[in-house]
């Protein structure tokens, strides 16, 4: 058991005990680590909530023997989930000799930067699909960036950049430190850790099993695994979180697996890893996920994190409850599996028990003939939070509805069925008339709230014309 | 030598490496504190008593500071001193600073504020426009103009629609929150490095604050991480608390605001609603044109009349009107002060005219298209603004022909009704819509400019301005102005921060006239320093007496190097001249100075010549919506814009592309609430929505016009850019527009307003809808509307009149 967090840092490994630090406690984010330091003036902060990507860094990782890279906004990151990676800033993209980048030469040449404020983030960023893309489409530069907001330049010339850079086979003065950063996050213990300072104990446990008797010891300890959003309550609460356990070094918690009927994800994959193995069996899931957040948020977000929060608008749910996945628990008094249906009881309330962790999720595949969508309504097409989401699953008897499952986000105080619509469907054919009935329905289980991100009358006509989007998607227009 | 056209942004790579510096990055001294404000809490509240003994007491807080320690004035008003620094007995918005702490971490500060204890007593809030019509709550006199006989001429009229329009507001969302550092000096002297787009400003308002003269406040503004009009008032602000403490502490204190507290506290664009009446003939020519503004001020002036203003002289756009009466109003209500944002009222006046014009081609059947044409400012007649300015160098013609066509408008508009005919539940708009924009600052004296350039002995050049860098470019062109009228290569010339104790006495870096007026000043130090120079290698070359003369206007400097055009074996170095001209007592720095000429503007008549010259652009646009939710795509948009002869095609198009893209935000996604006790409801990123990657247009064509000198005398001909292509997104609002409209098959006018939000456009469906059972064909406000001509379709005839 180890105290201290070590990771590479400017072609170092730095160790940091939080015992002996005055200025950094464990929950204090990488972004205002390194923005104490003169040399990393560099990384910005826009937001400090994951929006903006000014504070974006990249993250190098040992992955089955190859170093990965992934952007992600350190605005969220708690120093201890950096243990045993190599942090990359902006400052570290040229070379030695003082040569830019690729991704920093075509930004110059293309004025990529106006004020020039967004762009060490934007950088990042590129450098990270740098690594990952070689000749990259447009679609997925979009992607990439869409975490990143400029208010200056239009975009275009940025992408502009991007698709010129990319075209070095992913190869760049990096590839030539490779094994010297494999030596060294090699030598980095995986032991577990656990931070105890004046007012704060931060637990990163390395298995399951001891994730699992923390959280009997400290059931009110907050779970984390990405943390993008539990980081907030930090970051723009400014609470002082008092016990914490950090699931990112839990390595059981990031395994898929599939059988013929169905996949178990593990709470601690990152939704982006989980996007090419839900492609082909769980399409809507993998619609959703394609525009959950922003590509930096999904490095680090989870299932584990989305079922944990259990928000009325967290994106997965509607669509989970329509698969008819099943939540696995774990505790000492050993593993259960919960259906969707039965998982969320209130207002952000769960039946999960305080000493339970969330390990898995288990999603069964669609028997022949089904039909699902999902869908997101939100004021912004990318990286916003669901004005209201919905899943809808059918499945029909010639025209006729054998079952039906209407899954509605956003539209209560929690995840919830459109129960009235549903029964009314049952047994009728599924034709515009009837649909046009069951829409005037939705009113009967949902009375929506107006805030910030649209009016209840607004929620109340969408939901229903989702209703018949879905008819016109799965039949057409007549 | 590169003094070409595209050399990039001049700290392109300062930006790419990170080592470019913003108010947060300067490195300090370990004395450093950080500044807290505390603000208001009720929209209107008196405050009947406040402590802050126990909050001092807090480990490492060193100042808490209320307005009885400001030694200087309580005011901070940038034109009317309406504007407390901090609030005395009563606050009128949440997020009104009240107090101030320093301390040495963020820790502490949060930790002193929560010990502040405040009584308040609520008061009634006013917090929309139609409760302060109601309570007649105005921040000044109503202004009017006029042209003409608009009443009469509205009976006269053949048709006649009316309504009202809701425009938004917009938060500024520079991604550098404001920022201050302010480091004491020696005695009373203070150096204040902000990020102010106004730093003469900043420099008397800190002054005036601390009760001390201006030569003792330095301000420094190296570049801004954004400011857009954000920062040209409401910069002050952080700026006089930082400089309160900093006084207080006698330590550097720095404040850089937090985003939700940036976007709670500082004053946004105007919202508006507007009432409009317009009177046209069968063929959409207007006759008579009646618009009454309304702006939501905030509880304060700051900028709001000359907003105002600027939104009356654009209420034409590029139309005219012959019988015209604008009248304007501008409402206090209990939020933050509204001020500058890009495009500076123009934006809501715009709106009105191209929402007129719209409806005037549904009301006839007629591709607005059409009726814009026919509306445009005449080349040699029709030709003069409401306001009694020509419209000189017309490019609408030019423009319009080459972009309807280079966008394939007319078959392109065929195909949408045939996509509009065959689709049920997506509906597809377009829209063409022009930029008029007036250049000047409208307040006549503020068109000038200062500089100073010095030149050092090893041929190097330094060169100070009044503007400010924001991202927009200005230094770049000042360094490319600056080697060619040297004719010496880039690298030898570097521009400075701003600071006030260079170029005193400077506007704004606002009214996109930054180029244009420092670009001048730039120029004229440099002519007073060439003079001086040709004059000396003159004498040298005239010296040995058996030589012809060389006479001083024959001197060139090219190259790097300077030489008799008439004798080009006399020719020295750049550098080895310099050398020389410090030997021989030359001096090689000046001063420069610029004014605009042959503007002039009476304000109380509302007439005269504001603008120096008109800046012309037009966009069209494709969407696609979803009838179902309301979500919109921007399938293309093509900008052909006017800037004159381009100093610099990249930073130019960067203008063009980033105010666009912006211009589309206001127009769609941004959207600011407020609650019913005057809370911001959208203060975060989480829930106000700036467009992303994925929101500019899938298919983007954009051109700077080519071979079109700018025919006044600005610098290199070139023409202002930075608000003009702001306003090009209502080609976007009303492209959405045009697809809603295409639900009722464009009989019925739809509901709409500003910003089109998936909401709007939703619920605007739905009503139109409900009405594809109501008998009338077209439904006007008003009963004389005669029934349109069914024979017309919607195509546009394209007239190809010759431009200039
Ligand atoms: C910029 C931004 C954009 C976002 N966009 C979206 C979006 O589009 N759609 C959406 O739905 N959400 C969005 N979110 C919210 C958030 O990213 C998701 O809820 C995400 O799934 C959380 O995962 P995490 O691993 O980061 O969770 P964490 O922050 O680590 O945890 C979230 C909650 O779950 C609990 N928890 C986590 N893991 C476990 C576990 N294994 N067992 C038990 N409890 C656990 C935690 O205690 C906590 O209460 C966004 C957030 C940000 C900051
Ligand atoms: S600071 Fe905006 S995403 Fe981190
Ligand atoms: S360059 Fe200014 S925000 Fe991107």
């Amino acid at each position: 058991m180890r105290s201290t967090i070590s990771f590479i840092l400017d072609g170092k490994i730095v160790d940091l005990d939080f015992k002996n630090s005055k200025q950094f406690s464990p929950t204090s984010t990488a972004l205002n680590y390194l923005r104490s330091f003169p040399a990393h003036k560099g990384v910005k902060e826009g937001c400090a909530e994951g929006d903006c990507g000014a504070c974006t860094v990249v993250l190098a990782e040992l992955v089955d023997n190859k170093i990965t890279f992934r952007a992600v906004d350190s605005c969220l990151i708690f120093l201890p989930m950096i243990h045993g990676k190599q942090l990359i800033t902006v400052e570290n993209l040229k070379t030695p000799e003082g040569i830019l980048h690729p991704v920093q030469q075509s930004m110059v040449d293309l004025y990529g930067s106006q004020c020039g404020f967004c762009t060490p983030g934007i950088i990042m960023t590129m450098f990270a699909f740098y690594k990952n893309y070689d000749k990259p489409s447009r679609e997925q530069i979009d992607d990439a960036l869409t975490g990143n907001l400029c208010r200056c330049t239009g975009y275009r010339p940025i992408v502009e950049a991007a698709a010129k850079s990319c075209v070095h086979n992913c190869v760049d003065h990096f590839t030539n430190d490779e094994s010297k950063i494999i030596k060294f996050l090699k030598s980095i213990s995986k032991e577990s850790i656990h931070i105890q300072t004046d007012n704060q104990k931060y637990f990163r446990p390395a298995s399951l099993g001891e994730a699992i008797s923390l959280k009997h010891q400290h059931p009110e300890a907050i779970i984390i695994s990405g943390a993008t959003d539990i980081a907030l309550r930090v970051t723009k609460n400014h609470e002082l979180l008092k016990e914490i356990i950090d699931l990112s070094g839990v390595e059981e918690l990031k395994v898929i697996t599939q059988t013929d009927s169905s996949i178990e994800i593990g709470a601690g994959v990152s939704l982006n890893d989980i996007l090419l193995p839900i492609e082909k069996d769980f399409p809507a899931l993998h619609e959703m996920l394609k525009i959950f957040g922003s590509h930096q948020i999904r490095n680090l977000a989870t299932l584990g994190g989305n079922l944990g929060s259990a928000s009325p608008i967290g994106d997965t749910l509607p669509i989970l409850m329509a698969y008819n996945a099943g939540v696995v628990l774990e505790s000492l008094n050993g593993r259960r599996v919960i259906p969707l249906n039965d998982y969320i009881i209130g207002y952000r309330k769960t039946v999960r028990k305080p000493d339970e962790l969330i390990t898995s999720i288990i999603i069964p595949k669609l028997t022949n003939g089904s039909i699902i969508k999902s869908y997101k309504v939100s004021k912004r097409k990318d990286l916003d939070i669901s004005t209201l989401s919905a899943c809808f699953r059918i499945d029909l008897d010639g025209s006729m509805v054998k079952s039906i499952i209407l899954a509605y986000g956003g539209m209560a105080e929690r995840t919830k069925r459109a129960f009235t619509a549903e029964q009314f469907l049952l047994g009728k054919q599924w034709e515009r008339k009837i649909i046009e009935k069951a829409m005037t329905l939705i009113e009967k289980d949902f009375t929506p709230i107006s805030d910030a991100r649209g009016s209840a009358e607004f929620r109340l006509k969408a939901a229903q014309n989702l209703l018949l989007k879905f008819l016109i998607e799965t039949k057409g227009t007549n | 030598m590169k003094t070409e056209n595209q050399i990039p942004h001049d700290s392109a790579v300062g930006h790419v490496t990170g080592e470019a510096i913003y108010i947060d990055d300067i490195p300090v001294n370990d004395q450093l504190l950080i500044g807290k404000v505390v603000y208001s809490r009720y929209a209107h509240a008196k405050i009947k008593s406040f402590d802050l003994s126990e909050a001092k007491k807090v480990n490492g807080v060193y100042a808490v500071l209320c307005y009885k320690d400001i030694p200087g004035h309580n005011q901070m008003g940038p034109v009317i001193k309406d504007e407390s620094v901090l609030a005395e007995n009563e606050v009128t918005f949440i997020g009104q600073a009240m107090f101030l702490i320093a301390a040495e971490t963020e820790e502490q500060c949060r930790e002193a504020e929560k010990l502040i204890k405040i009584e308040y007593e609520p008061l009634d809030a006013i917090l929309t426009i139609e409760k302060a019509i109601e309570k007649n709550n105005l921040l000044g006199p109503p202004r009017e103009m006029k042209r003409g006989d608009a009443d009469s001429a509205l009976k006269s009229s053949k048709h006649i629609i009316s309504g009202e329009l809701r425009t938004g507001a917009q938060e500024h969302w520079y991604l550098e929150t404001q920022a201050c550092l302010s480091v004491p000096g020696e005695g009373k002297e203070i150096n204040v490095f902000s990020s102010s787009q106004h730093p003469s400003e900043t420099q008397a308002l800190v002054a005036e604050v601390l009760g001390i003269k201006k030569h003792e406040v330095v301000v420094e503004v190296k570049r801004m991480g954004g400011g857009f009009g954000g920062k040209e008032t409401q910069a002050n602000h952080v700026a006089c608390w930082s400089a309160l403490l900093c006084h207080a502490t006698k330590r550097p204190v720095k404040i850089r605001l937090f985003r939700d507290d940036d976007m709670i506290m500082t004053g946004k664009r105007h919202r508006y609603l507007t009432k409009y009446e317009a009177g046209f003939d069968d063929d959409g020519l207007i006759n008579a044109v009646k618009l009454e503004f309304n702006s939501d001020g905030g509880a304060a002036t700051d900028l709001s009349f000359a907003i105002m203003e600027r939104t009356m002289l654009h209420a034409d756009n590029s139309y005219y009107i012959p019988n015209m009466s604008v009248k304007a109003l501008v409402w206090k209500t209990n939020l933050p002060s509204n001020t500058a944002f890009r495009g500076f009222g123009g934006p809501q006046g715009m709106a009105a005219i191209e929402t007129i014009i719209d409806k005037i081609g549904r009301a006839l059947k007629k591709d607005p298209a059409e009726i814009r044409h026919k509306n445009f400012y005449g080349l040699n007649d029709r030709n003069i603004t409401h306001y009694g300015q020509t419209v000189e160098h017309n490019r609408l013609y030019l423009i319009y022909d080459q972009i309807i066509k280079s966008s394939e408008y007319e078959k392109r508009r065929k195909e949408i009704n045939d996509f509009n005919i065959k689709n049920e539940f997506f509906k597809k708009g377009i829209a063409v819509t022009p930029v008029k924009f007036g250049i000047s600052f409208t307040t006549t004296f503020l068109n000038q400019a200062g500089a100073l350039v010095n030149v050092y002995t090893d041929g190097t050049i330094l060169v100070n301005h009044g503007g400010t860098e924001m991202g927009q470019g200005l230094n770049t062109k000042m360094q490319q102005i600056a080697a060619a009228e040297f004719g010496v290569s880039i690298d030898r010339v570097k521009v400075n921060a701003t600071n006030t104790s260079k170029v005193p006495n400077t506007s704004a870096t606002a009214a996109s006239s930054g180029s244009d007026l420092n670009g001048m000043a730039v120029k004229n130090a440099i002519d007073i320093i060439k003079e001086r120079i040709s004059k000396e290698l003159a004498q040298i070359w005239t010296q040995q007496p058996s030589n012809p003369p060389t006479l001083q206007q024959s001197i060139l400097f090219k190259e790097d190097y300077i030489f008799d055009s008439d004798h080009p074996e006399r020719k020295i170095s750049f550098s080895d001249a310099m050398l020389q001209m410090n030997l021989r007592q030359v001096s090689l720095s000046a001063a420069g100075f610029y004014k605009t000429p042959t503007v002039g503007w009476d304000k109380i008549k509302g007439q005269g010549k504001p603008f120096f010259y008109y800046s012309f652009g037009m966009a069209v646009s494709e969407v696609m919506i979803d009838i179902l939710t309301g979500q919109y795509t921007l399938l293309r948009t093509d900008i052909l814009q006017d800037v004159g002869d381009s100093i610099n095609s990249g930073i130019d198009m960067g203008q063009v592309e980033g105010g666009f893209v912006q211009g589309i935000g206001w127009c769609t996604t941004e959207e600011i609430k407020w609650d019913a006790k005057g809370n911001l409801m959208n203060h975060s990123p989480d829930t106000y929505k700036i467009p992303t990657v994925q929101d500019i247009p899938k298919d983007f064509r954009v051109k700077l016009m080519e071979g079109v000198p700018n025919p006044v005398g600005t610098i290199r001909r070139s023409k202002a850019i930075g608000e003009p292509p702001f306003m090009l997104a209502l080609s976007v609002w009303l492209a959405i527009k045009d697809a809603i409209s295409a639900v009722g098959n464009h009989k019925f006018e739809p509901e709409f307003s500003l910003p089109a939000t998936n909401e709007t456009i939703l619920l605007s469906i739905e009503k139109l809808k409900g009405k594809f059972h109501s008998p009338t064909l077209y439904e006007s406000t008003d009963s004389k509307s005669r029934r349109p001509n069914p024979s017309k379709g919607g195509e546009s005839e394209v007239s190809s009149r010759e431009g200039i």
